[in-house]
């Protein structure tokens, strides 16, 4: 009797897109390996019964090499062998490599069925596989399928209860290599095909020139679109729906609400010049859903469509080897790319993705450089905002800050900190094209986890804030603060209010800094402050438990450090 | 017959593992991901001086970081 289905298969092969299918419940896949780090169960009904089903972290051995093949492993023997079956999920561009984890599980005894995924991407390749051969040699069904199409899953499941344990002697590493060539030779015939254009493109991105001018392309390209599109929307559709439809409405409500008492101030704030402005009232009904809105969420939507793109392509693990070297100062290595490009979606997820990196070490520093120098979208939009029409030179001047101090306290992080870093080993995905609606899928998946999160939270914040302002309770904090806000910072003692509300969320923040009439200076030097300060409560409780308490402390002291120094250098080195 | 470590083969040449320096566990290693003794792999590129080496082993592309490529010995010329 299977009481428990387990997924199983080398990295970057499809296995969550596999559990989607049988479970009905969404995963994020990417193509590069390391994207399943958390362990996923769902549940299949199967005989009037629902199933566990677990999505296992990808592993190419049963000797577990590296921490997530050790909980892949570990997952695989904690249920007895007759209550289970066990789905090994294969590439069928690469049979030769996969078949080494399939026979490790035959050997062992587990109850295996064989799903041969990407069946579709093999054919374009030229690779045919014969699956009836490959499955008396074996003896134990094969199935071949293209999850992302659904193709093949309906057999998939029909045959789960066929699997059963077999035996089979234990093999050495090399007898293994040579049966799996034997079995090659019988069931796969390639196709004698000429190096396709996607073959070149795929050579083209690995190499040190063209490689490094196809990077420089590609984020120049991408920095573009995710503002472009981002401007269109702001453009087209956000704020014609905010002034047009959304302004009216609250300035009738406004008109037959003559007080301006305690819940004017609450929900709409101080109107600007007799009316309502979405940048600069401070209301829970107005600033709050104008900033995530009308600021923020369309930079989220453009942002994660052209990452969730990238990563779909397979471009992100060529991007790290190109920077593997620079990391290296940095006491990483390439594979931390992929963290440091989830941080500027969100640092959560980010820091959440560190956990592919093997040392305690490697993942502070990456944790620690994240939170400080890599800006979220929340962010980066405000700063847009709020800097943008004084020109791009600001902009820019922020990413610069922030860019030479990520490198600057990499490499010191490196000098001081014991340990070394580990070495890379990474397998390059081919690029693939994701069909369109996994990629709005995905989009989607990562839009609405945004809202999620964000939307009750600068709600709250904005209400508490107001709260707090009306009653004058910041005052109390600004003038303590105010001798190191005013005389180191250059910034006027109104300014800690938005230094403060950046520890809730850093958008809010930025935003409560436009109606204090700061100077270009002061805007810089502010939005500055809030990157590097102190991270935002989510990034916060995420370090303290993917670290711990020590390291969140010692993370922490060096942000507060680093921004008093930033701050005052910067202060007294602008002089415009 | 010369052997030379995959640092020092040269870009787009083929050649034959004849040994994997360094402990058991980086051979298991390379060896799951289709790296092991007696197979044959192309180098594709190298990048920077002490940047990683792109291999192709059977289908796979793999990268490996300059200290590993320094580990894995070929069949010079």
């Amino acid at each position: 009797m299977i009481k428990k289905i387990y997924l199983i298969g080398n990295p970057n092969v499809g296995k969550s897109v596999v559990f989607s299918r049988l479970t009905g419940v969404r995963v994020m896949s990417s193509n590069y390996p390391g994207t399943t780090v958390e362990i996923t169960k769902g549940y299949f009904p199967m005989e009037g019964e629902k199933i566990e089903v677990i999505d296992l972290p990808g592993t190419y051995s049963l000797e577990p090499t590296s921490r997530a093949e050790e909980v892949a492993v570990s997952l695989l023997k904690e249920q007895s062998k007759d209550e289970m079956a066990v789905i090994n999920i294969l590439d069928s561009t690469n049979l030769e490599r996969n078949l080494v984890l399939t026979l490790q599980l035959i050997e062992t005894g587990f109850p295996v069925i064989i799903c041969l995924n990407m069946c579709d991407d093999a054919g374009h390749r030229g690779i045919h596989i014969d699956v009836e051969k490959l499955e008396k040699i074996l003896s134990v069904p094969v199935i071949s399928t293209c999850a992302v199409t659904g193709a093949g899953i309906k057999l998939l499941i029909e045959r789960i209860k066929e699997s059963k344990p077999i035996t089979k002697n234990k093999l050495q590493h090399e007898e293994r290599w040579k049966e799996i060539g034997q079995v090659i030779e019988q069931v796969q015939h390639l196709e004698h095909r000429h190096h396709t254009f996607r073959e070149m493109l795929e050579d083209a991105s690995v190499r040190p020139f063209t490689g490094l001018a196809i990077a420089a392309g590609v984020i120049y390209a991408s920095y573009n679109i995710v503002r472009f599109v981002g401007e269109f929307i702001i453009s087209k559709v956000t704020d014609p729906i905010f002034i047009k439809l959304y302004q009216p409405i609250l300035e009738k409500l406004t008109i037959h609400w003559q007080e301006k008492g305690f819940w004017f101030h609450l929900f709409i704030g101080d109107l600007i010049g007799g009316k309502i402005d979405f940048k600069q009232s401070l209301g829970v009904l107005t600033t709050a859903p104008y900033i995530e809105f009308g600021m923020v969420l369309p930079y989220v939507i453009s942002f994660y469509f052209i990452l969730s793109l990238l990563e779909d392509i397979g471009y992100l693990p060529r991007l790290a080897i190109l920077l593997d070297n620079l990391l290296h100062q940095l006491g990483l290595h390439g594979f931390a790319v992929i963290p440091v490009l989830l941080g500027f979606g969100c640092n959560v997820p980010g820091i959440l993705a560190t956990r592919a990196l093997e040392s305690k070490r490697e993942r502070f520093i990456a944790a620690t450089l994240i939170s400080i120098g890599v800006p979220c979208v929340p962010l980066q939009a405000m700063i847009f905002g709020l800097l943008g029409k004084f020109g791009g030179f600001y902009v820019a001047g922020v990413y610069l800050v922030l860019f030479s101090l990520v490198l600057l306290l990499g490499i010191i992080l490196n000098r001081l900190m014991p340990g070394y870093s580990p070495e890379f080993l990474l397998e390059i995905p081919p690029y693939r094209f994701p069909p369109l609606v996994t990629l709005l899928q995905k989009l989607y998946f990562r839009v609405k986890g945004f809202l999620i999160e964000a939307v009750p939270v600068v709600m709250i914040g904005v209400l508490f804030i107001n709260i707090l302002i009306y009653f004058k309770l910041f005052d109390i904090v600004t003038s303590i603060t105010a001798p190191i806000i005013h005389n180191l910072f250059g910034l006027p003692k109104e300014a800690v209010v938005a230094l403060v509300i950046g520890f809730i969320r850093k958008d809010v923040a930025v935003g409560l800094l436009m109606p204090l009439g700061l100077t270009v200076k002061q805007l810089f030097i502010a939005s500055t402050l809030l990157a590097i300060s102190f991270p935002c409560i989510a990034t916060f409780v995420i370090i303290w438990k993917e670290l711990g308490f020590k390291d969140l402390m010692k993370s922490t002291a060096i942000m507060i450090g680093i921004s008093i120094i930033v701050g005052t250098l910067l202060n007294f080195t602008i002089l415009r | 017959m010369k052997r030379i470590s995959l640092i020092n083969l040269k870009a787009n040449r083929k050649s034959k593992v004849v040994e994997i320096l360094g402990g058991g566990q980086l051979q298991d290693k390379l060896m799951n991901m289709g790296i092991y003794k007696g197979k044959e792999v192309t180098k594709l590129s190298h990048l920077g001086l002490r940047g990683p080496v792109v291999v192709k082993a059977g289908r796979s592309i793999l990268a490996l970081g300059h200290t590993i490529a320094l580990k894995v010995m070929v069949e010079g010329e």
